[in-house]
């Protein structure tokens, strides 16, 4: 039984000392798969081309960094999103590269030895790990409505972010509230932000939200020590700069005014804007039109289901999910409005010229016979 | 009627770009997956082969005549002009660098319609008269003969003379009221007449109707292949007044991909309205005979063998469980291709490369990957459903010294069909 241990300790040790170029070579993943990943992420995060180099550099000479994983009020669907394997694929491997000494749901050890776990991982790289939070933490009556051995969650992310380098809030729940928070809130529950005030944030909301999303930013903070870019509502903006609606392949159907009406009728047959029937996608920040999920087979509303917005604050208590928006959501003012209202006369200016322009060009052009193929030369 | 020239090339570019084009423009970011997803890029590493390069004439023509900063930099002389040495440059890239496959916009993270882009670029090319000779030639043939490679219906009849004498089988033409009007290419008569021979045994006994129009018994399209609308709406009419008077239900589409791509999904664009029939291909065609029982196979190839997707049935036309179904029924020994299916690698030859001579070079380059594929799985037969990627691969199978036959699927079907006499 000692031996045993002593076995896995050593193991343990051994995994700890590798790189993570040692780990791909381990798992038949070849150099030139590994730069394309670099590549690929690179291009996911927007980040300047010389910039595949730089990760690949710092990739390949990464030492496991140790992860602490802790869950709150939560449903595990997060984990099961960041889990989901499709194939062995270097974002699979870059998860089991990281040192996840605490995961509750995936770790091997229970009980005392989990909490023991967690506690010599803390010690060991205090000050330098990275923390992930999913779920929300309840704060009412002293945070009693969720404890782990005994201790509240309150509690315990108080003496995990304070040793932290950065932490990193997966899913709505832990990013702003979430279901928990939703009215009427019986426990009092707040996001990772309304606690932890002195270290970085990132938060990557959505219910669930894709699993590509966390592994560039786990790629972010192994290739530069620091988490990416973020907006003002503390996400990633290379995943959530854009709306779904603006990446919508649909989009070009609300443009012309087609909608769906009801979820049998001709236009949902033929694929139209789901805007009618509640789509949430003008106001909601996501990469699910671009990234999509399941290794890219779909996204929702390319399964003919409106967006709910999950990504953003507050979402169940937006009212229902299948009701039309009606006037434009979220962080707008007035003035903002009037802004736009100018912008889309600009724009509507600007677009006018360009189909005279274009229309010109097409009834200007001549048709074509065989005879006016050949140049002279 | 006018010479062709660089201002004409210009303007037909401009009545090209559209909002789907547009927005292409304004979504690359310049990642360069593409160029991993052509095989033109692959097998030379050369990256003026990066698709997304290949319509830079495009672009820059979309950043100048429709984008505010572009129009800007225009006036400050700031921006490259679009010339004769740029029509001259990009013409390899646009025709000898790109079979139209398709690979590099499924490849591309942001949806981005490349290859529609190069073949919408080639209206320019071609009207600026830079498109290369034997695509013009062919397009020639294709509007004055009738078949790009010069194939007139003596050809044809001369062919069904032979197939009845030989089978003792029934080929009508211009039947009015069949059901099915079947459509042939240039090179399944010239090169391949076991196609025709195939579909008479398929058709007597599923107990189809069927007929050859002797207006429109070529099904490819030369006008899509250089890239004029103009000639491809022509071409393409013909097959739609022969089937629209013959009153035919289906039109066949044959054993060949831009053929298929031509009559099926630009047809109705180019004459701008629905038609009045339905068109299939031979292998949907295939595939609903055998699920409703209308035609049975027996015996098994026992031969290790393996098809290759053609890009134009497979990527763009969406037909690839139906091979499979079809081969699963007559081959024991079947295996798959790396990339099978959707993502499949082109045969290097699609979208008017094969006609084009002075591309042989650059052709048997971009097999290379074709070769690669095969190699891997060391295959007795090669199996295919178009009579260009067969070409091709019989060509650059020989330029490479492998034994590898290359076999049309409706054949391999027509050669396992039980044939029992019906009463008529």
């Amino acid at each position: 039984m000692s031996k045993d241990l002593k076995s896995m300790e050593q193991e343990h040790a051994n995994r700890n000392s590798k790189t993570f170029a040692e780990h791909l070579e381990q798992n038949g993943i070849s150099r030139r798969g590994f730069l394309k990943f670099c590549s690929s992420m690179t291009a996911a995060l927007a980040l300047p081309a010389g910039s595949a180099d730089v990760m690949a550099k710092a990739l390949a000479a990464a030492r496991r960094p140790t992860v602490i994983w802790l869950s709150f009020q939560e449903c595990t669907g997060c984990t099961e999103s960041i889990t989901r394997s499709y194939s062995p694929t270097i974002e699979n491997l870059i998860f089991d590269f990281i040192s996840l000494d605490y995961h509750h749901t995936l770790q091997v050890a229970a009980g005392q030895q989990a909490e023991e776990a967690k506690e010599h991982a803390m010690k060991e790289s205090y000050g330098k790990y990275l923390l992930i939070v999913d779920g929300s933490i309840p704060t009412k009556d002293g945070g009693i409505y969720s404890t782990i051995a005994g201790r509240t969650n309150l509690d315990l992310l108080e003496e995990a972010a304070a040793g932290a380098a950065a932490v990193v809030a997966v899913g709505t729940c832990a990013a702003y509230g979430g279901l928990p928070m939703a009215k009427p809130d019986p426990t009092g529950a707040v996001p990772v932000s309304a606690l932890v005030k002195d270290k970085p944030i990132m938060n990557i909301p959505g219910c669930p939200p894709i699993g590509l999303v966390m592994t560039g930013a786990i790629a972010h903070f192994l290739t530069f020590g620091r988490l990416p870019d973020m907006d003002e509502l503390g996400r990633p903006k290379a995943f959530y700069g854009d709306s779904i609606h603006d990446r919508c392949y649909r989009r070009t159907f609300y443009d012309q005014g087609l909608f769906a009406k009801a979820f049998d009728d001709e236009g949902a047959r033929k694929g139209w804007c789901l805007y009618e029937l509640g789509c949430k996608g003008p106001t909601t920040h996501n990469a699910c039109a671009t990234l999509k999920w399941n290794d890219g087979v779909s996204f929702p509303i390319e399964s003919g289901h409106p967006c709910l917005g999950c990504s953003e604050p507050n979402f169940w208590d937006a009212g229902s999910f299948y009701e039309a928006l009606s006037v434009p959501q979220g962080r707008t003012g007035e003035t903002i409005l009037k802004a736009g209202a100018i912008g889309v006369g600009v724009g509507a200016a600007a677009a006018a010229l360009n189909r005279s322009n274009k229309s010109a060009a097409v009834e200007g052009r001549e048709t074509i016979t065989v005879e006016d193929l050949k140049r002279e030369s | 009627m006018s010479k062709p020239s660089v201002e004409k090339g210009i303007q037909f570019i401009k009545a090209q770009i559209d909002a789907p084009v547009a927005s292409f423009f304004s979504s690359c970011v310049h990642c360069g997956l593409c160029a991993e997803a052509c095989l033109f890029y692959t097998e030379t590493e050369d990256p003026k082969y990066t698709p997304i390069n290949k319509v830079e004439p495009m672009r820059r023509i979309w950043e100048q005549e429709y984008t505010v900063l572009g129009k800007l930099k225009s006036a400050l002389g700031l921006s490259k002009p679009i010339d004769e040495a740029t029509f001259k440059e990009w013409e390899t890239l646009v025709y000898d660098g790109c079979t139209l496959c398709g690979r590099c916009s499924v490849a591309c993270p942001l949806g981005n319609d490349i290859s529609g882009m190069i073949r919408k670029s080639r209206e320019g090319f071609a009207a600026a008269g830079y498109a290369p000779p034997d695509l013009i030639g062919a397009t020639q043939r294709a509007m004055e003969i009738g078949s790009p490679m010069g194939v007139k219906l003596p050809a044809v009849k001369a062919q069904i003379r032979h197939l009845e004498e030989d089978t003792g089988l029934k080929v009508t033409i211009d039947q009015q009221g069949a059901e099915y009007m079947v459509l042939l290419s240039s090179m399944e008569i010239m090169n391949f007449p076991e196609y025709l021979e195939a579909i008479a045994r398929i058709m007597r006994q599923a107990g189809k109707t069927w007929t050859i129009a002797s207006t429109a018994f070529e099904a490819t399209n030369s006008g899509i292949q250089i890239g004029v609308s103009d000639l491809a709406k022509v071409i393409v009419s013909r097959i739609v007044d022969a089937a629209e008077s013959l009153g035919v239900k289906t039109v066949i589409s044959p054993e060949c991909g831009h053929a298929y791509t031509a009559v099926r999904w630009e047809g109705p664009n180019l004459i701008g309205r629905p038609y009045k029939f339905e068109v299939k291909h031979i292998l949907e065609i295939l595939d609903e005979f055998t699920k409703a029982g209308l035609i049975k196979t027996e015996g098994m190839e026992e031969a290790r063998l393996t098809y290759h997707d053609p890009c134009q049935i497979a990527r763009k036309g969406g037909i690839v469980e139906q091979p499979r179904r079809l081969l699963n029924k007559v081959a024991s020994n079947f295996v798959e291709m790396r990339d099978a299916g959707a993502m499949n690698w082109c045969c290097s030859g699609g979208g008017g490369v094969s006609a084009n001579e002075r591309a042989e070079g650059l052709k048997l380059k971009a097999f290379k990957r074709k070769k690669t594929q095969l190699d891997e799985l060391q295959v007795d037969t090669l199996v295919t459903a178009c009579a260009n990627c067969r070409l091709t691969l019989e060509e650059g199978l020989e330029e490479n010294g492998m034994d590898i036959p290359v076999v049309g699927l409706t054949e391999m079907v027509a050669d396992h069909l039980v044939e029992e006499e019906r009463g008529s």
